[in-house]
């Protein structure tokens, strides 16, 4: 790739905008989160609208191709693929490496029909449209929330069967390609047995591209995961419109690019590609289409194919200005389709400021991927702006945009919301500020509509903060988590384990903290350290004490590291496990199938933004998990009408395989699209280290539990038990006439029982007297959201 | 209906019910009389998915 010198003249684009009539779409391609829109192409097109674009088109392709996947006709495709493809298993053993295809055929026996029947009703509750308008949906309702959640997650789980060894979730799209390499990259964009958008685009998403014809096709890649579907529909867009020219962008592209446009390979499926901010070079682009401009060395933070010596020459441009942000247009949501999100309720995302103002962490390169520099918008001009974006979507829901915001901006900001009488509710990112977060600028955040934070927080250990250099003390944390707490602003902390050096002592510290101050402290998003090619880890190893190893791949970007002392990398994987399995038992909103609250971006904001406060959700959460887990009001409990329990013969335990599939080294063997690790040899040690599961005697099923969309594995005698536990009514009817039989003894009528107290624990059964335990609980929360 | 009548069709569907829990009763007993109650392999496992650092995405919060 050669760099060109021309220096590009500053602000020659702030000049009148000439109107334009040039067709542009701009895409944000698979796989993104589900529950809200994304910030970056409704920046893009309001940017160039404002600078006279009159035909910019949008496109969700990530909610569109959830939509698509998760219908009844797209699962029964998908439960025929999984029957075609299935293969006997005659060995006495189950190795690793077929673990995962009979993981996958095994869950759709039992589930697909279940799935097809049930998915529609799920898609709509969670879209808060399964009742009739006024009515409260099913949505605000914990039990049938989490069933509906349940079976969306399984539906995928379907849909990646069919492509296996594929897996599309709503957090990650991973194949059996690795990002690292440029050659599995663009074989992956051509394997239609494994890649489940290749067929999407060709039926749902060309068909519509050719007819508009667009000039120019933007697509946004944020995540690792977007990689292969946004080249997957490069090339296919290439292929069918050879004159729209194809530009991607986005802050994985930021890390990656430079040794994406080192491999030619790859021109096949894009033009040109912007690095960091994409306004002006998009502008500026467009207008070079329109021209019918063949040399694109002018336009700033461009990388793009030079094709005129009739080989693809990659070149990369000189650095753009940014923008003023403050002068920027609001973001214009206009043409996404907002019934497709899984959300009842619109949550709308806007950037208050670009950067981060504090900068110093060691570990963090978030910052770099939108440019240099810091730049904020006015707290009047948010105010202004969100006034705006309210009336025009009509929701009062908002995700601030931000690394953090400094604690200018969180005075102001909530003078002008209030001042403007905004009426909305909002959540952003923070740091931890105790001059900012005070008890009464954590009321006023309060009442500006701010409903939840997440902080920044690492660790609790004082030698490892000195190393991230985070500028923040334990006392600080605390006071400022109190201080919103009190407030009731729900209180987030990031935490991550394995920084360079760090011991499994320290990361139980850590550990230990977050749970004394569970009462403050509602969710925790906790990472494992990892280095890429920007950080400061990465350019300066020896300060941390650690040594990098180097990898293979042409397009890799994190690098697996040696550490002089604490913990390695595999140690710290294992104690991940152990730190998020400590909060599922200690934190409520993490305790069984609550976790979907924490999982679904928006959805825990949306209780807080209805009323609820934190301390009465997380009160249901608790009074929830502890009932059914009592076994409280087993004797009344019952299937419920309409259950149904698929069951399907085992010849391996599918939870064994469950849980070796989720070993750390199972894991490692598998590619990593968010940090881009794909290590060859990890395949062999998990083969090695994780014994084959062996055949079943016989007897056992997996049931797949349709009322709960729950997968349950039983016993040789359970089904029966069920089904004479429906017959009977009641447990505790049925137990009554066990224990009239000749041959009952206490310590079997004791196993009847227990099986029955987890399968209530499980939502299988469902007991009136339990529901009444919970009821104080739950009538507090609806009180709070009333 | 007159009140008698009401009355007659109340009990009768009391005993109908009465005849159907005892005969499910009895269903429940045929299925569980030739279990060994002290070798019930009554066990019950699920897999809880693990939250991989993936799931908790920092970008995706």
């Amino acid at each position: 790739m050669i760099q060109t010198a021309q220096p590009r003249p500053s602000g020659a684009d702030d000049a009148a905008p000439a109107p334009s009539s040039l067709r542009v779409t701009l895409a944000f391609p698979p796989q993104g989160h589900w529950t809200q829109p994304h910030l970056a192409i409704p920046s893009l097109k309001a940017w160039l609208e404002a600078r006279g674009f009159e035909d910019v088109e949008q496109m969700d392709l990530s909610v569109e191709a959830f939509d698509h996947f998760l219908t009844a006709e797209s699962l029964m495709r998908a439960r025929d693929r999984v029957a075609e493809r299935s293969e006997e298993l005659d060995g006495a053993t189950l190795p690793l490496g077929r673990m995962r295809a009979w993981r996958a055929a095994t869950e759709s026996a039992a589930s697909a029909d279940a799935l097809i029947e049930r998915v529609d009703g799920a898609k709509a509750l969670l879209r808060g449209k399964d009742v009739p308008d006024g009515a409260p949906s099913g949505f605000w309702n914990t039990d049938r929330y989490v069933r509906a959640a349940r079976t969306l997650y399984h539906g995928l789980r379907l849909v990646s069967a069919a492509h296996f060894p594929s897996e599309l979730t709503p957090h990650n799209f991973t194949m059996g390609y690795s990002n690292d390499s440029s050659d599995q990259v663009l074989a992956a964009t051509l394997d239609e047995e494994q890649n489940p958008f290749i067929a999407f685009y060709r039926d749902e998403i060309l068909p519509r591209l050719v007819v508009r014809r667009p000039r120019v096709l933007g697509l946004s890649v944020l995540y690792g995961s977007q990689l292969v579907p946004a080249l997957t529909l490069g090339r296919l867009v290439k292929e069918a419109l050879p004159d729209c020219h194809v530009t991607m962008g986005g802050g994985y592209l930021a890390y990656i690019g430079a040794k994406v446009m080192a491999a030619p390979g790859l021109a096949r499926c894009f033009d040109s590609m912007v690095f960091h901010e994409g306004e002006r070079p998009l502008e500026a682009l467009c207008r070079a289409v329109e021209r019918g401009d063949e040399d694109l060395s002018e336009i700033g933070s461009l990388a793009w194919w030079d094709r005129r010596s009739g080989e693809a020459l990659g070149v990369r441009n000189l650095p753009a200005h940014p923008i003023k942000l403050d002068a920027a247009p609001p973001p214009s949501f206009d043409g996404l389709p907002f019934e497709k999100y899984f959300s009842p309720e619109l949550v709308i995302p806007y950037d208050v400021n670009r950067g981060c103002y504090y900068g110093e962490c060691t570990f963090c390169t978030l910052p770099t991927v939108i440019g240099p520099g810091y730049r904020t918008r006015s707290a009047e001009t948010i105010a202004n702006d969100v006034v705006h974006l309210r009336d025009a979507y009509g929701t009062t829901h908002f995700n601030f945009i931000t690394d953090c915001m400094p604690p200018g901006m969180i005075k102001d900001l909530p003078d002008e919301l209030i001042a403007r009488d905004a009426g909305i509710t909002w959540w952003a990112d923070a740091r931890i500020e105790p001059k900012a977060y005070t008890e009464e600028g954590a009321e006023r955040l309060y009442e500006s509509g701010c409903r939840k934070l997440l902080f920044g927080f690492e660790s609790a250990v004082k030698r490892i903060l000195k190393m991230m250099s985070k500028g923040q003390s334990l006392k600080s944390v605390r006071q400022v988590a109190e201080n919103c707490a009190a407030a009731d602003i729900s209180v987030t902390f990031y935490a991550m384990v394995g920084f360079p050096t760090e011991t499994r002592d320290e990361a139980r510290e850590t550990l230990r903290y977050i749970e004394e101050n569970r009462d403050v402290v509602r969710e925790v998003s906790l990472q494992t350290f990892h280095i890429d090619e920007v950080a400061k880890t990465y350019r300066q190893p020896d300060e941390f004490g650690i040594r990098i190893l180097p990898a293979d791949g042409d397009l890799s970007l994190y690098h697996d590291y040696e550490a002089s002392s604490g913990m390695t990398q595999e140690e710290a994987a294992e104690m991940f496990e152990e730190m998020m399995s400590s909060f599922r038992q200690n934190l409520p909103l993490f305790g069984g199938d609550n976790i979907f609250y924490f999982m679904q971006k928006s959805h825990y904001f949306l209780h807080l933004a209805r009323g609820a406060t934190p301390d009465s959700f997380a009160a249901a959460c608790a009074a929830r998990t502890e009932v059914r887990e009592s076994g409280a009001g087993l004797d009344d409990a019952r299937l419920p009408a309409g259950a149904e329990l698929v069951p399907v013969d085992l010849d391996f335990s599918y939870v064994r395989a469950v849980e070796t599939l989720g070993h750390p080294l199972a894991r490692a063997a598998r590619p990593d699209f968010l940090t881009g690790r794909f290590v060859e040899a990890a395949d062999r040690l998990a083969e090695e280290q994780l014994p084959p599961l062996e055949r079943l005697d016989g007897g056992r099923v997996l049931v797949y539990a349709a009322h709960t969309a729950e997968f349950v594995e039983l016993g040789r005698d359970g089904l029966r038990m069920v089904e004479a536990l429906r017959r009977a009514g009641t447990v505790g009817a049925l137990l009554t006439r066990l224990a009239a039989r000749s041959d009952a003894s206490p310590a079997g009528l004791e196993r009847a029982r227990a099986f029955f107290a987890r399968l209530l624990a499980l939502g299988l059964l469902e007991s009136e007297s339990a529901a009444a335990l919970t009821e104080d609980a739950r009538r507090a929360l609806i009180a709070a959201e009333a | 209906m007159p009140d008698e009548k009401k009355d007659a069709s109340a009990e009768q569907n009391a005993e109908n019910a009465a005849g159907r829990a005892a005969q499910a009763a009895d269903d429940a007993d045929q299925l569980t009389d030739d279990l060994d109650l002290e070798d019930l392999d009554l066990s019950v496992e699920t897999a809880e998915e693990r939250i991989s650092p993936s799931e908790t995405n920092v970008f995706d919060k």
